[in-house]
């Protein structure tokens, strides 16, 4: 019993960063833009964060710097693959190449030391005595909520309940016809674009600020690009990208739990379990839910640059 | 007189060359300004670094084993931009080839010439079995290769990692985190440069002439250019798609046999050096032209030798990695931008 709210504990923890990412990456996905640079978003985002509350000692601050800085970079990506139309592969490559190496020199000073403040777990008073499930549910910090609860609904609601969110839908699906009807084809997807990329970079903040916590390089080693196949796998809906990024907590808990209970299987392999995980997520489901792929089929427009001249 | 921009559906090659040649200016420039503010002086770091790669032997040596293996990497990126896909695991298959190589020359014996064909044949079977459940995937289930090859990189430095510092680790000279000395070398051409250069200006020409000359790459082009043309035309697109992937996979596991083989000796973590990553931008720049590979490679081997003999300067090999980045980003912009010419608008019509 211990062992599986242990599990579940670190499964929620793990998730989170994976969560806030994949909704991110959602919202750009939804307007139509493909980013493939959330792995270096994360990565400029982690490292704010660190620098952050070394200044200003507070997690909140740390989180708020590195939305800042995901803006920013989120910014001049939007920039590229919306207002210039360039090839979203290679911008979204270059952003994860760039972000990479930057944060690595930006935070050489900062690797290693663990994080000024963290995100402490708050136990909610009475639910967080429930056995089992219990702690794992009611005793994490104020991020997890956020990702698993608050946003999700929040992106939900947006993109499904209201006006503003069929636009937005209108746009990654058929922007031409969007634009006939006199939606802002490129202010829409500017500021998802850029709102998705903030997301990433928080994510990155959540993971040296609330899961390591510390900052190092290469810490995110390759969360940016499961959460982006999460999306995929979640059919671009918030609260199957949640739950996603659990599942694939649980898978990176079980590593966990393998290494400190002396499971018979080197630690390296168990490393390997999230990654393998994602190939076989990503795979899986099109034999599987044949008839679920029209349904969690990708906006029609994705990947695509709009021009008004081809219309 | 007003103007107004047109977009031009082609783009002449001269302009697109051009493009990504102001591309990679611009990036120089803004990795210029950049290191002034940190307080270097930008021209006499790009007078060392120009000195250090092409003022002596020892420093072309030294580039010729960047060059080579970045030709490679950059060669199994642009065979499947071709086909219009994106292989973004040249480092895991270049890591997988390494492997495959090391095993046989470590576990093997024989003549060295035998010996030496087998680890060149089994680093391109380790890279292409790397890149075999990606290309299957995107095959047979449209799954998107970019994640998924791109998730085997991690995977494959898993793999190293525990291969070179645990079942494999050398136990007689107790090498940290290496194994043994593989007992067969590449040979040398002078000094440290070994062969592996030619090998990669010969996979080079090679696939120049099968995507330029041969039925098989006549079909890999068009399916490239328009996939429901080639179907229509009868074009076994999916046959041509796994062969284009596989062979891909197979040049960046030869890259990583020729290094281990011929310049590492040892398998090790981190002999990849980024190869694989930076082959995407070689490949790029390139257009997908396995000659252009040439000249995009070379630029970014005189780029990444920078990083490495900028280090005593105290520029780090990250500040490197990402200025890369921004060519990238560069180039993305400018290949758009090269799409539009500025037109003057007569003001005749409005009077009628």
């Amino acid at each position: 019993m211990e062992l599986l709210t242990g599990i579940l504990f670190t499964a929620f923890l793990a998730g989170g960063v994976l969560g806030l990412a994949a909704l991110g990456e959602v919202l750009s996905e939804r307007v139509g833009v493909f980013n493939l640079g959330l792995e270096g978003l994360m990565a400029l985002g982690g490292v704010t964060a660190i620098i952050t509350v070394t200044i200003v000692p507070n997690p909140f601050v740390g989180i708020l710097g590195s939305l800042a800085i995901g803006l920013v970079f989120g910014a001049v990506f939007a920039t590229a693959t919306v207002l210039f139309r360039a090839n979203q592969v290679l911008c979204g490559l270059a952003l994860t190449i760039m972000g990479t190496g930057l944060s690595a020199s930006i935070g050489k000073n900062y690797a290693g030391h663990p994080a000024k403040v963290v995100f402490e777990g708050v136990a909610i008073p009475y639910l967080s005595d429930l056995p089992v499930l219990g702690k794992a549910f009611f005793s994490q910090n104020v991020m997890v909520y956020v990702v698993f609860i608050v946003l999700p609904i929040a992106v939900h609601f947006l993109m499904f309940k209201t006006r503003h969110g069929m636009k937005m839908r209108a746009v990654g699906e058929n922007p031409a016809a969007a634009d006939a009807a006199g939606i802002a084809v490129m202010t829409i997807r500017f500021w998802y674009v850029t709102i998705g990329a903030s997301l990433a970079a928080a994510a990155g903040g959540y993971l040296t600020l609330a899961f390591v916590p510390s900052w190092s390089e290469g810490i995110t080693a390759g969360r940016g690009w499961i959460a982006t196949a999460l999306v995929i796998f979640a059919g671009f809906r918030p609260f199957n990208a949640v739950l996603g990024a659990l599942a694939f907590g649980i898978i990176t808990s079980l590593g966990f739990v393998g290494q400190a209970r002396n499971w018979p299987i080197a630690p390296a392999m168990l490393s390997t379990l999230p990654y393998l995980g994602t190939i076989a997520f990503m795979i899986v489901p099109v034999f599987v839910w044949k008839r679920m792929q029209q349904k969690m089929a990708a906006p029609a427009a994705l990947g695509r640059p709009y021009f008004r001249d081809e219309r | 007189m007003a103007f107004r921009l047109q977009r031009l559906p082609s783009v002449r090659p001269e302009i697109a060359v051009a493009a990504h040649a102001v591309a990679i200016g611009l990036a120089f420039v803004v990795g210029g300004i950049a290191v002034t503010i940190s307080g270097h002086n930008a021209f006499t770091l790009a007078a060392k670094v120009l000195t250090a790669s092409f003022g002596s032997e020892f420093g072309l040596e030294d580039f010729g084993l960047l060059f080579g293996p970045l030709m490679l990497t950059g060669l199994a990126a642009a065979v499947t931009l071709r086909i219009g896909l994106w292989n973004i695991g040249a480092e895991g298959q270049f890591y997988i080839g390494a492997v495959f190589a090391t095993g046989v020359g470590l576990f093997f014996s024989g003549p060295p010439w035998l010996m030496l064909t087998a680890m060149f044949l089994a680093g391109g079977i380790g890279g292409a079995l790397w890149i075999l459940v990606p290309t299957l995937a995107r095959a047979y289930a449209n799954v998107n290769e970019i994640i998924t090859t791109l998730l085997l990189n991690f995977v494959a430095v898993l793999v190293v990692n525990y291969l070179s510092t645990g079942l494999w680790r050398d136990r007689k000279q107790s090498v940290l985190g290496a194994t043994a000395r593989i007992p067969y070398e590449v040979p040398n051409l002078s000094g440290s440069l070994h062969a592996g250069i030619l090998v990669a200006v010969a996979a080079v020409v090679l696939m120049a002439l099968l995507i330029r000359y041969t039925r098989w790459g006549y079909e890999v082009r068009i399916s490239g250019a328009n996939i429901f043309a080639a179907h229509y035309a009868g074009i076994p697109v999916r046959s041509r798609l796994i062969s284009v992937m596989l062979i891909s996979g197979a040049i960046a596991g030869i890259a990583g046999m020729l290094e281990v083989a011929g310049t590492v000796h040892r398998l090790q973590g981190g002999i990849s050096n980024n190869f694989g990553y930076l082959g995407i931008i070689v490949a790029v720049l390139a257009g997908g032209s396995p000659i252009g590979v040439v000249f995009s490679g070379f630029v970014m081997a005189v780029i990444l030798n920078a990083g490495i003999i900028l280090q005593a300067q105290g520029i780090l090999l990250n500040d490197v990695l990402a200025m890369t980045g921004l060519i990238l980003f560069f180039t993305a912009i400018g290949e758009q931008v090269a799409h539009y010419r500025i037109v003057a608008t007569h003001v005749v019509a409005q009077e009628a």
